[in-house]
């Protein structure tokens, strides 16, 4: 029954109807919440259940895909419509209708300007990731890939602070300077599919498992790694983030660090390393070390932040570190681990941009020496404020440890040194989350403003994204159940070790 | 004379009647029925041209109706409503009167026809200078702006000088090859023949002047930012259109290309870096699209120099598809352009906000321009480039996504004045009278449904070239 429904274009669709539906109460904001919150929320519907039901789906023509659409589009060139999910998708699409609601709900009242506006970006920017996450034919996911950065640049350039028009044109022009490289690579691997095969195709299934020369496959390799690496970001290609972090709002900063970031990752594990096995492997030592480089220098660099916007958007870098280690070893663990270390990161950081958010709605001030004894006056937004900054240091128990836990064991047969080096990065962020979580809550400071607790909303908010923490930290068993099939299938017909 | 010639001129006749009915109407009722007869002389026209059965050739007129040619006179003729109904409202502003606005662009309308159909070379110059004859006119028809007069000279003085080249070019061509027929026989290039070669570079120079292709580019910012606005809009689109048909026209009529080929390469890529340097730190409007216009018509020449059907019909379809991109910025400029031509960045200042609807077409135009998805930009773009690795144009390609690259700053920066950037001034931005909203709505919806759709013209188009 599931199968008759054209599902994943409702999931596609749903939150840019949400959209739509705004213009016609432009002038009236509070409709307009609520519309935008009544369709987050139809979203998560949707998407949950799906996830209940994907284990009783019946696979589709394509391995490991329960879900499948397709319609030509374009046919004298073999562009077409086709979306279709798979465990990984299905994980990350639940990902972005919880940090979409997360978005949606942390500018109810922060947002004071343009706010159905500013509601109209959140939702076609979710429409455009969701588009990422399922499209399966290159032109499509090209299309969602460069339409999600629109949104997000009238975000950061509308409601931004401090350089914020600087910080929104140098993202737009990084990433799409990067898509660009991508458009060329797709072009080519689409042009030596044509010539070797006679089918004139952009569909990914069809495109994997092409002979391609070793020096163009190179080429090709590095377009694809380029723009996504950017995303990731890895790290001589960070220089956009933590500028379009920290000047973003807050609903910015979360889609950000929650979203954007993991469709890089999510490219790599779907699209480059699939098409190119053997430049992916040549190029192993290059994406190690810049991995590496990532984790220890994310870490060196938000030790000494001053704003704690800056040094959240540092530790992202760490942590998507841990991510790209998972896919430079290239096991079914380890790049399970980066998997669920995205699906993690999106809800702790998330979650940490909120609670900063929050802090800067009562103090009106990003700067960590601004504030000091906050435990005592906000008790609650204090403790969860720990306990996210935990789960971001990777307590087990808490999310995050699961994610770098099975990247380590994942990638040490693979490459012991490497992992021993991740190791030392993985004590760095208790350094500056412990002088964040000391200086913020516990010191007594200069902080004089009037700091009152969470309110019943942020409450709500904050309580999803612990128990989406706490499900994943202490019961991991049905996500990775969710992306064990697709993994095995990646790595056996993808890389051969 | 016969029944068939009658036949295949009749649209060009309607056109003559419509002006003569115009020029002779004009003193009797002065600013009254214009634009009401040119447009129904242009609906008349278009008719006709729709219906007419295609691969008739006019025995005595030597006119052809080919699908190519029956294409791209309906284009024109759709093409030239846009200047008349944006210039309505816009020549009472700027006291443009009389009826030699809608007559020019009639007679422009004719001298596109003229080229759409014909079969020599005669026929083919004589209406690209007609074409062209008629924006020298349309360029400085705006006597109370200093600007457009300069830029009408500007146009005019360099224009003669590209003319006199393209019809010395085609006598050269004349005296080598013994044939003035557009016909793949024209010009069979032996071993050695300097005189058809030196024929070919002088062709090339014109039409490249008339092209904006670098380095014989310099005239357009110029023209483009005094010219009275929807004179512009015609030029920018038209005079692109039909100096791109010839070349089509005389590239598809011989086997010359292989020699041609390193010239055509250079302009290629000359434009494309010359457009963008100019265009980078530009601050007014109409410059930029003019430098960017020099960056596009050098995209559109890579197809169109590997000589291959499928390169012909890339650029062509992205020819159609950058006219509806750059008809909508200058439909708002028109609407713009209130006391004084110039739109500078700064006049833009937080329009987004105090016009959406304008800012909002606009910037979608300039989103299209850059090849940003889903507009009409991005497909174009995707299927030009694909041709172009597809017939190893790397170097060209890569020069091109480079451009692309950079171009993204340039056509950001408007939107960026649009969106992000609060007014400084307390002018009130003017509304869009209905024509011009009907031509840059039109414009828009093209850009957006091809953009999200281009299945059937590009069909239409491999059904074109195929025959």
């Amino acid at each position: 029954m599931l199968n008759s429904l054209p599902i994943l274009t409702l999931l596609l669709l749903l939150p840019l109807v949400g959209a739509l539906l705004l213009l016609p109460f432009w002038r009236h904001e509070a409709v307009c919440r609520w519309i935008a919150l009544a369709t987050a929320l139809a979203e998560s519907a949707v998407a949950w259940w799906i996830f209940a039901r994907a284990s009783e789906l019946p696979t589709t023509r394509l391995p490991g895909y329960f879900l499948l659409e397709e319609q030509p589009w374009l046919p004298s060139l073999g562009i077409s419509y086709q979306l279709a999910m798979d465990g990984i998708s299905l994980l990350l699409v639940l990902l972005t209708t919880l940090i979409t609601l997360a978005a949606i709900v942390v500018s109810w009242r922060q947002i004071q300007r343009r706010q159905p506006l500013h509601l109209f970006f959140i939702l076609t920017m979710a429409s455009a990731i969701t588009g990422v996450f399922l499209a399966q034919d290159l032109i499509l996911f090209y299309l969602f890939w460069e339409v999600m950065l629109l949104p997000m640049l009238f975000l950061i350039g509308l409601w931004g602070h401090g350089r914020h028009r600087y910080s929104a044109i140098k993202f737009f022009l990084i990433t799409l300077a990067g898509s660009l490289l991508m458009l060329l690579a797709i072009i080519g691997i689409h042009l030596v599919h044509l010539q070797s095969s006679g089918v004139a195709t952009f569909s990914l299934p069809l495109l994997i498992g092409t002979p391609i020369p070793r020096s163009l496959a190179l080429w090709l390799f590095a377009g694809f790694f380029i723009a996504f690496a950017i995303k990731v970001p890895l790290f001589p290609l960070h220089t956009w983030l933590p500028d379009a972090h920290t000047d973003a709002p807050t609903a910015g900063s979360v889609i950000l660090a929650g979203l954007l970031l993991k469709t890089g990752a999510y490219g790599l594990i779907r699209i480059a390393y699939p098409l190119f096995p053997q430049a992916a492997q040549s190029l192993a030592p290059l994406v190690y070390l810049l991995a590496l480089v990532g984790i220890i220098y994310g870490s060196w660099i938000a030790f000494a932040q001053e704003d704690m916007k800056r040094l959240i958007a540092y530790s992202s870098i760490g942590h998507m570190g841990f991510v790209a280690l998972g896919i430079a070893a290239w096991t079914p663990v380890s790049i399970s681990g980066s998997v669920i270390q995205m699906a993690n990161h999106g809800v702790t950081t998330g979650a940490l941009f909120v609670l900063v958010g929050m802090l800067d709605e009562r103090g009106h001030s990003r700067r960590i020496a601004d504030y000091g004894g906050v435990w005592q006056r906000a008790p609650i937004l204090s403790a969860l404020f720990l306990l996210f900054a935990m789960s971001s240091v990777g307590l087990p128990g808490l999310n995050s440890f699961v994610g770098e836990f099975l990247v380590l064991v994942g990638s040490f047969r693979a490459m012991p040194l490497a992992v021993v080096i991740a190791g030392i990065g993985l004590v760095l962020p208790l350094i500056y989350m412990t002088r964040l979580v000391k200086e913020i809550l516990f010191c007594t400071g200069t902080q004089t403003n009037i700091l009152p607790d969470a309110n019943p909303r942020e409450m709500l908010l904050l309580s999803l994204l612990v128990m989406a923490n706490l499900y994943v930290g202490l019961h991991p068993r049905p996500f990775l159940d969710l992306i064990h099939l697709p993994m095995a299938l990646l790595t056996t017909t993808g890389v051969q070790p | 004379m016969t029944y068939i010639d009658l036949w295949l001129a009749l649209p060009l006749g309607i056109l003559c009647a419509g002006i003569l009915l115009l020029l002779l109407l004009g003193p009797l009722f002065p600013g009254r029925y214009g634009t009401t007869i040119a447009m129904v002389t242009l609906a008349l026209a278009l008719l006709w041209t729709l219906q007419t059965p295609p691969a008739l050739l006019a025995p005595t007129l030597h006119l052809a109706a080919t699908p190519l040619g029956r294409l791209f006179s309906s284009i024109f003729l759709l093409l030239a409503m846009a200047p008349l109904l944006l210039g309505h409202d816009h020549n009472g502003r700027h006291r443009i009167v009389g009826e030699e606005y809608p007559a020019t662009i009639l007679f422009a309308t004719f001298g596109a026809l003229v080229l759409a159909s014909a079969t020599n070379l005669l026929l083919l110059f004589l209406g690209l200078e007609a074409l062209t004859f008629a924006f020298y006119i349309l360029t400085a028809l705006d006597r109370h702006n200093p600007l457009s007069a300069e830029a009408g000279l500007k146009y005019l003085l360099p224009g003669a000088v590209a003319a006199a080249f393209l019809s010395f070019g085609m006598a050269l061509l004349y005296a080598g090859s013994g044939t003035l027929a557009l016909s793949p026989t024209l010009s069979p290039i032996g071993p050695f023949a300097p005189i058809l070669l030196a024929g070919w570079g002088m062709v090339i120079l014109g039409i490249s002047f008339k092209l904006s292709l670098a380095p014989l580019h310099l005239w357009t910012p110029d023209v483009y930012e005094g010219g009275p606005a929807p004179a512009i809009a015609f030029l920018a689109t038209a005079s692109k259109g039909g100096a791109f048909l010839a070349l089509l026209m005389l590239l598809m009529a011989t086997n010359a290309l292989p020699a041609l080929r390193p010239v055509l390469w250079g302009l290629s890529l000359f434009s494309m870096v010359a457009g963008t340097l100019g265009a980078v730190a530009q601050e007014n409007i109409r410059r930029l699209l003019a430098y960017s216009a020099v960056v596009q018509m050098g995209y559109l020449l890579i197809p169109l120099l590997t000589g291959s059907r499928s390169g012909y019909i890339a650029s062509t379809f992205y020819l159609f598809l950058y006219l509806a991109m750059v008809l909508a910025p200058f439909a708002i400029i028109t609407t713009l352009a209130t006391e004084r031509p110039l739109v500078t960045l700064s006049d833009l200042r937080g329009l987004g906000f105090r016009r959406p609807l304008l800012a909002a077409v606009l910037a979608l135009s300039l989103l299209a321009l850059a090849g940003i998805p889903p507009t009409a930009g991005f497909m174009g773009k995707l299927i030009l480039f694909r041709t172009a690795l597809a017939q190893g144009e790397m170097t060209l390609a890569m020069v091109g996504i480079i451009a692309s690259i950079v171009s993204a700053w340039y056509y950001m920066r408007v939107v960026v004045s649009l969106y992000l950037q609060d007014s400084e001034g307390e002018t009130i931005p003017p509304t869009a009278t209905f024509a011009e909203g009907v031509v840059f709505g039109t414009a828009a919806l093209l850009i957006l449904g091809l953009g999200l759709y281009p299945a059937p013209l590009l069909q239409l188009l491999q059904e074109i070239f195929t025959s």
